[in-house]
C-alpha cells in the first residue's frame, strides 16, 4: 500500500479549504466535497479534480494539516494510472515523455533562446562557479516568454554574475507533471535532472519560473542552493552590484504568483526590485502577498480547459488593475504572464514579467 | 477474438530538423522515437473489442532490439503479450516487411482471428503492409477502417473511409486483416508506472533471418535527398512597416486582399 502525502482521515469538514479555494463556489469544483469522497472511497467524477490550480491556499489554511492539494494530486494519479485523463493533459504528458517538455517541442532546441540572443552563454560545465540558470519549458519554447531568459541573462551579465545552462540536457522540472498526477514520469524527470546536476558538479541553481523553483527546492532532495531569479536580483541590488540607469515612469501593480509568494514566501524580493527602479510607482492589488488571487495557470491548468460560467480570476485581476489606473501589471511567473495577458490584451492592459521592466532600464 | 496487432517504432520527426548525412543516409541519432501513431489506434481498437467480447491481443513488432519499447507500451495499454521479430537492419520495403511477418505467422503457427495494422507508418508512409500481408496470407482485407460496428465469431462489420466523406459499411469474414485509420478511437493514456509494470511481462524474441530475413526487397532506398529548391518565394526585407506595406501591396496585386 502506497503512503499518501495527504491526511484525509484527519479532515473535520470544517470548510476552510473551500472558503479559500479560488475555484470552489464559482465552478463545479468543491475541495471539501472531494476530500469527503476520497475519505469514503466514493467515486469522483472524471472532470472534477482538474479544476484545482495547485495554488496551495487550502493546504496552508487547513487547521488539520490534511493537505487537500496533495489529496487532489492523489485523485489525479488514480485517473492517470487508469488512463482517464483529459485529451489535452494526455498530450502534455506524452509530449513530456518524448521531448521532455509538455509542448512537445524538440529537446535539441531547448537553448534556442540563448542561441538567438547576442550573448555567448556557456554550458554550466564550462563555468567556474557551477551556477546553473534553469530555463523552464515555457520560457525555452513559448515565443511570448523566450525574451525572459534573455533578459535575466543580460541582468546577470551586467552584475558580473557568472552562470551557465544545460541546454538540451535540461529536462522539464516536473512540477506540473507531478501535479497532473503522473508520479512515475515525475520520478523519471527528477532522476534525469539530478544526474545532469551531479555530472556537471552544479553547486547552485537559479530558476526563472517559481514552479521550477518550488519542485527543485522541495521535491528533488538536492544538496544545492535553489533560488528564484528575483531573490538573486534583489541580493545583487542590495549589494550594490546592480544598478539601473534608466527610469520607468509608470504605475506598476504587482501580482504575486502562488508558487513564489504563498507557497515559498518570496514576497518582498520582487517588490524591492521594482522599488529600485527610478520613477516606478508600485501599487498593490486588494488581494496581495500571501492572499494573492490565483491566476489559474498552475497545477496543470495550462493544459486543461475547464468549464467556468463566471469571470476568470485573471480577468478579475486585469479589471482591478484598469480600475485602479495601473499602467502595467507586473508579475514574476511565466504562467501568470500568459494567463493575465489573455484578458489584458482584450482590455488594453499591459502585462510585464519583472525582468522585462528591468531590461528597459538596464 | 484473438487479435494480432502490428506495431512499429518510428522516429518522432514533427518538431525535428531532419539531417541527411554525406553518405545520403538520414541522421536519426538525435531523434526521439515512439510507437507509430496509426498503430496506437490499432492497439486501442483491438483492446476495446477484447475488453467487450473477450479474447486476447498480441502485439508484434518487426525491428531492432529498441523496438521492444513499443511492445512495452502496447502491453501497458492492455495487450496480453508481445513478440519481437528482431531485424537489425531497417526494412523500408513494405513487401519485404509483409513477407517476413507472414512467414513468421505461418512458421510459428500463430493462431488469430484478425490482424490489425495501422493504415500506414509515419516514417515510410507506404500504407501497403496490411494489404500485402492479407494477400500473402490469402485473407480478406479491409483498409482505412474508421469504425468497427459489430464483431462476432464469423467476422466483423466495419466502416471504411472513402473519398468525399462517405463511409462504406462492409462485412469482413474472419480471419481477416484490417488496417486501422487514425481517429477511430481515442487511445488511452499509458503512464510511466504502467510501462514499468509492463516491463516485467516477458516478450518473446525471434530472429528475422529464421523467416527468410528481409526476403528479396522489391524497393531499395538509394539515398535521401532534400526537395529541390525552386523559385517562386519572395523574401521581404527591411523595417517592419515597409515589409507590411510591401506585403499588402502583393496581396492586393494577387487579389487575395482588396
Amino acid at each position: 500500500m502506497s503512503v499518501e502525502a495527504s491526511k484525509v482521515l484527519s479532515c473535520i469538514q470544517c470548510g476552510e479549504c473551500t472558503g479559500i479555494c479560488p475555484e470552489s463556489g464559482r465552478t463545479p469544483f468543491n475541495v471539501r466535497r472531494l476530500i469527503r469522497k476520497k475519505l469514503l472511497h466514493f467515486s469522483v467524477e472524471d472532470g472534477l479534480p482538474w479544476y484545482c490550480t495547485s495554488c496551495g491556499a487550502c493546504t496552508i489554511k487547513c487547521p488539520r494539516r490534511v493537505k487537500p492539494s496533495e489529496a487532489i494530486i492523489e485523485l489525479r494519479s488514480a485517473f492517470v494510472e487508469d488512463g482517464r485523463v483529459p485529451a489535452t493533459v494526455q498530450k502534455a504528458l506524452e509530449n513530456t515523455m518524448m521531448q521532455r517538455n509538455p509542448w512537445g517541442r524538440s529537446r535539441s532546441k531547448r537553448a534556442a533562446w540563448a542561441e538567438k540572443s547576442d550573448m555567448q552563454i556557456p554550458h554550466v560545465a564550462e563555468t567556474k562557479e557551477k551556477r546553473l540558470l534553469f530555463s523552464c519549458c515555457i520560457l525555452a519554447y513559448d515565443p511570448r516568454c523566450m525574451v525572459i531568459p534573455v533578459n535575466v541573462a543580460r541582468i546577470f551579465r551586467k552584475a558580473g554574475l557568472e552562470f551557465g545552462i544545460l541546454g538540451g540536457e535540461e529536462a522539464c522540472c516536473g512540477n506540473e507533471i507531478r501535479r497532473m498526477g503522473e508520479t512515475g514520469l515525475f520520478e523519471d524527470l527528477v532522476e534525469e535532472n539530478k544526474t545532469g546536476f551531479d555530472e556537471y558538479g552544479v553547486r547552485e541553481i537559479i530558476t526563472l519560473s517559481p514552479h521550477c523553483m518550488n519542485t527543485l527546492k522541495k521535491e528533488y532532495d538536492l544538496n544545492v542552493k535553489v533560488r528564484h531569479y528575483t531573490e538573486v536580483v534583489a541580493e545583487l541590488i542590495g549589494e550594490g552590484r546592480l544598478t539601473f540607469g534608466g527610469s520607468y515612469e509608470k504605475k506598476v501593480i504587482y501580482h504575486d504568483p502562488c508558487f513564489l509568494g504563498r507557497q515559498n514566501g518570496i514576497l518582498d524580493e520582487p517588490r524591492s526590485i521594482l522599488h529600485a527602479v527610478q520613477g516606478l510607482q508600485l501599487m498593490e492589488f486588494r488581494q496581495s502577498r500571501k492572499d494573492s488571487l490565483c491566476c489559474e495557470g498552475g497545477g496543470g491548468r495550462m493544459f486543461v480547459e475547464v468549464e467556468c460560467t463566471t469571470q476568470r480570476n485573471s480577468e478579475t485581476r486585469v479589471i482591478e488593475a484598469s480600475e485602479r489606473q495601473a499602467d502595467v501589471i507586473a508579475t514574476a511567473c511565466p504562467f501568470c504572464v500568459m494567463t493575465l495577458e489573455d484578458p489584458a490584451t482584450d482590455k488594453g492592459q499591459v502585462v510585464r514579467e519583472v525582468s522585462e521592466i528591468l531590461a528597459e532600464v538596464l | 477474438m484473438h487479435i494480432l496487432v502490428f506495431t512499429k517504432r518510428v522516429p518522432a520527426t514533427q518538431e525535428e530538423e531532419l539531417r541527411i548525412q554525406g553518405d545520403g543516409k538520414l541522421d536519426l541519432s538525435r531523434l526521439p522515437f515512439k510507437m507509430n501513431d496509426y498503430d496506437n489506434y490499432a492497439v486501442e481498437a483491438a483492446l476495446r473489442i477484447v475488453e467487450k467480447s473477450g479474447g486476447s491481443v498480441t502485439a508484434i513488432t518487426l525491428g531492432d532490439k529498441e523496438s521492444d519499447e513499443v511492445l512495452g507500451r502496447a502491453i501497458a495499454m492492455g495487450a496480453n503479450d508481445g513478440l519481437l521479430l528482431e531485424q537489425p537492419e531497417v526494412l523500408h520495403d513494405p513487401y519485404a516487411r509483409a513477407f517476413l511477418i507472414s512467414s513468421f505467422i505461418k512458421k510459428e503457427n500463430i493462431a488469430f482471428d484478425a490482424v490489425f495494422t495501422g493504415v500506414q507508418s509515419e516514417d515510410d508512409q507506404f500504407g501497403a503492409v496490411g494489404g500485402i500481408l492479407a494477400a500473402l496470407l490469402n485473407l480478406p482485407y479491409s483498409s482505412m477502417v474508421i469504425g468497427i460496428d459489430e464483431v462476432d465469431e464469423a467476422g466483423a462489420v466495419v466502416r471504411r473511409e472513402l473519398e468525399g466523406g462517405i463511409h462504406e459499411r462492409i462485412r469482413v469474414k474472419a480471419p481477416c486483416v484490417l488496417s486501422i485509420q487514425s481517429g477511430i478511437n481515442e487511445p488511452r493514456y499509458v503512464s510511466i508506472m504502467g510501462i514499468r509494470k509492463a516491463s516485467s511481462v516477458e516478450r518473446k524474441v525471434f530472429k528475422a533471418d529464421s523467416y527468410g530475413g528481409g526476403g528479396s526487397p522489391l524497393i531499395r532506398v538509394v539515398r535521401w535527398v532534400y526537395p529541390p529548391k525552386q523559385g517562386g518565394a519572395t523574401m521581404l526585407r527591411g523595417e517592419l512597416e515597409s515589409v507590411c506595406k510591401d506585403l499588402l501591396g502583393i496581396l492586393k496585386e494577387k487579389g487575395v486582399w482588396q
